[in-house]
């Protein structure tokens, strides 16, 4: 087996002691990241980025990632203890996670998050190594109508699988379009939309962007709740979490389903958030104690965190593979990839297999490292919340402003975090997604460059995007998830009218 | 007093807010856009095709959730968006991240870090002076030795490090 062999070149590399010290420094940094609020794995990542600039793209990788895993754990700490989600992703396990903490088994439901997490990463990580070996295959059919289609598929299935306005999410993605053509043009060299301004040449980072929009403008919304800890005390007694983790094995069933819900959601871009709650809504339907849940249920602890799991790290695939992030978090670090000169797509895992299977090694490494490290440290980081907010919440900002800074040194960013802030604040209260506005800035540039070079391919003839069953089946597919919306509006509109003249 | 839970603005009027900015946004990107040409040139598409475009689909989709909005304004006008005492939390909070900025634009990111962080622990968290320029000094030094010392990173400096000659 070619993938086997590949695998075990990756985890020669990714367990070398310098690479499992950043593993586990990701994965402290990213459990502190996750555990306060305002901070979530986009923001932590994105925080992060610059400081790697100068690293290897390996040790880059493992950071940045093994910082994501540490992410999600931190966030189901705060859910399960605070009933606070420290990351969207983890609003589900607040449903059954508090109820079980408060009624004394803090213990049970944060071993029950974290092994369900666990084996929710690693089955997402399985079925990553098996499909990697396949993505070579494609690499070499792909050009730009083909590269073109992908990324019209992925923001139509923003449009198509939204749950709120298509318009918003439309106006949204094509506002991070408009950033994304800020500064020079890759093509003909001529510089746009800066209206003069001189710090506008070399464009708008995406980094400052989604610092300012998930950080900032997550904190302002958590400031206008009035921010209340009432944490319950976590004790981790390790004969308490052996018990629990004995009885894992009774929620196979559960296991096994969330983990697939997870694994689709990752690799087509619904994301972890709405798998989560997708799997959070099949467990109730279909067990047997429904009116358990939502009291303190451990399957609706078990589920949401393996589909939340498996969904982050089934993310990286497509990110690796095509270019295409599934979750907002995802598409940060491939921002980095590119920073770090490395081009995501299918070439990659022909140009640089080192790196992609190194990567994977180390997802099997860091998911287990996380689970230990997070059980070891829950009560330390749970302290972290006593600290009073008039002290964490300026730190908090004050890191986000830095980190903005850090980004290229421009002393312009500092303002744009801060108008950021104010346009995620709105945005979120208004329902208007931010994910598709984050990626369409990282993905701007190459898409508008796939499509003027399949124009030019082709002589301005659209039908480029039909010219052989790859390409047109990828556009078809994105038009009917583009037309989805009005199609399903159609269709409820059809069915209530007959209902309507019998009542 | 007045009623903390009044509310200043409702759902409806931030809704036709934000959509009538986006349409302006969208209209200022297809203005800029028309500077390139915005049709074929010998090279394919010319450099403001794209952003025409772009600008175009933004005041489009703006229009249409101003109607979705106002096809909705009976329960968006039911609906609060920003209640007094939300607007008072706001206000406390985005007031000094604010000055914050102005500061460190001007007098560079350490000085303004010490200053907002003793301030807010000195009159949000009602800490006395030298516990709040403890931990806001202790957290400049911090950053310092993470950032310049170890990863190598300068940060935003201003005129008083140039007089510590402070590098």
């Amino acid at each position: 087996m070619d993938n086997f062999g590949n695998l075990l070149d990756g985890f020669r590399i990714a367990a070398s002691g310098y690479h499992v010290a950043i593993m586990m420094a990701g994965v402290l940094l990213g459990i502190l990241v996750g555990v306060l609020p305002g901070l979530g794995a986009p923001n932590g990542v994105s925080l992060l980025l610059p400081l790697t600039f100068t690293m290897d793209p390996v040790a880059a990788i493992i950071l940045l990632t093994s910082m994501y895993w540490g992410a999600l754990f931190g966030g189901s700490t705060t859910s399960i203890l605070f009933n606070i989600p420290g990351e969207p992703s983890s609003v589900a396990t607040t449903f059954d996670g508090y109820p079980m903490a408060r009624d004394g088994r803090a213990t049970n439901a944060l071993t029950l998050a974290f092994l369900s997490a666990g084996t929710g990463a690693l089955f997402g990580v399985v079925v990553i190594t098996g499909l990697s070996g396949w993505v070579t295959q494609f690499a070499l059919k792909f050009s730009s109508p083909e590269y073109f289609a992908v990324y019209l598929l992925v923001f139509a299935s923003f449009v198509g699988m939204g749950n709120t306005s298509p318009f918003k999410t439309v106006v949204s993605m094509t506002l991070g379009f408009a950033v994304a053509t800020i500064g020079v043009d890759t093509i003909s060299g001529n510089v746009r939309l800066t209206f003069g301004i001189p710090d506008l040449v070399k464009g708008i980072s995406f980094l400052v962007a989604v610092i300012g929009l998930f950080g900032l403008g997550e904190l302002l919304q958590t400031m206008e709740e009035g921010l209340r800890f009432e944490g319950i005390h976590a004790r981790i007694s390790p004969r308490e979490v052996f018990r629990t983790a004995l009885t894992l094995p009774r929620h196979w069933v559960t296991l096994l389903r969330s983990a697939l819900v997870g694994c689709w959601m990752g690799i087509t871009p619904g994301g972890p958030t709405a798998a989560s709650f997708m799997s959070y809504g099949l467990a109730k339907r279909f067990s047997r104690r429904k009116e358990g849940f939502g009291k303190g249920e451990p399957d609706g602890v078990v589920a949401p965190e393996t589909a939340d799991h498996a969904a982050g790290t089934c993310a990286i695939l497509p990110m690796l593979a095509l270019g295409i992030p599934g979750s907002a978090t995802a598409a940060v670090m491939m921002g980095g990839l590119m920073i770090w000169g490395l081009t995501p797509g299918p070439m990659l895992f022909i140009e640089r297999p080192d790196f992609v299977w190194s990567t994977i090694a180390s997802m099997y490494l860091g998911n287990v490292i996380a689970v230990v490290l997070v059980l070891a440290t829950v009560p330390m980081f749970a302290a972290i919340l006593r600290i009073p907010f008039s002290i964490i919440g300026p730190m908090i900002v004050v890191v986000c402003f830095v980190g903005a800074y850090t980004v290229s040194g421009a002393r312009l960013d500092l303002w744009f975090a801060l108008l950021f802030g104010i346009v995620g604040y709105l945005l979120k209260k208004l329902d208007y997604p931010i994910a598709p506005m984050v990626l369409a800035m990282i993905l701007g540039d190459k898409m508008e460059d796939a499509f003027r070079q399949s124009m030019l391919m082709a002589k301005g003839s659209m039908g480029v995007f039909y010219s052989n069953p790859l390409v047109g089946t990828i556009t078809t597919l994105a038009l009917l998830l583009l037309l989805w919306p009005l199609v399903s509006r159609l269709l409820r509109a059809a069915q209530s009218r007959p209902a309507g003249k019998t009542g | 007093m007045q009623n903390p839970s009044a509310v200043l603005v409702s759902r409806f009027v931030a809704e036709v807010a934000l959509a009538t900015v986006t349409a302006a946004i969208g209209a200022v990107v297809t203005l800029g856009a028309l500077e390139f040409g915005t049709g074929w040139g010998d090279g394919g598409p010319q450099p403001g095709y794209f952003p025409f475009y772009i600008g175009v689909i933004v005041m489009l989709a703006s229009g249409a959730t101003l109607v979705e909005a106002i096809l909705n304004r009976e329960q968006h006008r039911a609906t609060p968006f920003l209640r007094r005492e939300q607007a008072m939390r706001i206000l406390a909070f985005f007031g000094p991240m604010a000055g914050f900025v102005v500061l460190a634009a001007v007098l560079g990111l350490y000085v303004a870090l010490i200053v907002y962080l003793t301030a807010t622990m000195m009159v949000q968290g009602r800490y006395r002076l030298w516990r709040a320029l403890a931990v806001s000094v202790g957290s400049a030094i911090t950053f310092y030795l993470i950032f310049e010392v170890w990863f190598r990173v300068p940060l935003l400096k201003g005129p008083l490090e140039a007089l510590l000659k402070i590098h």
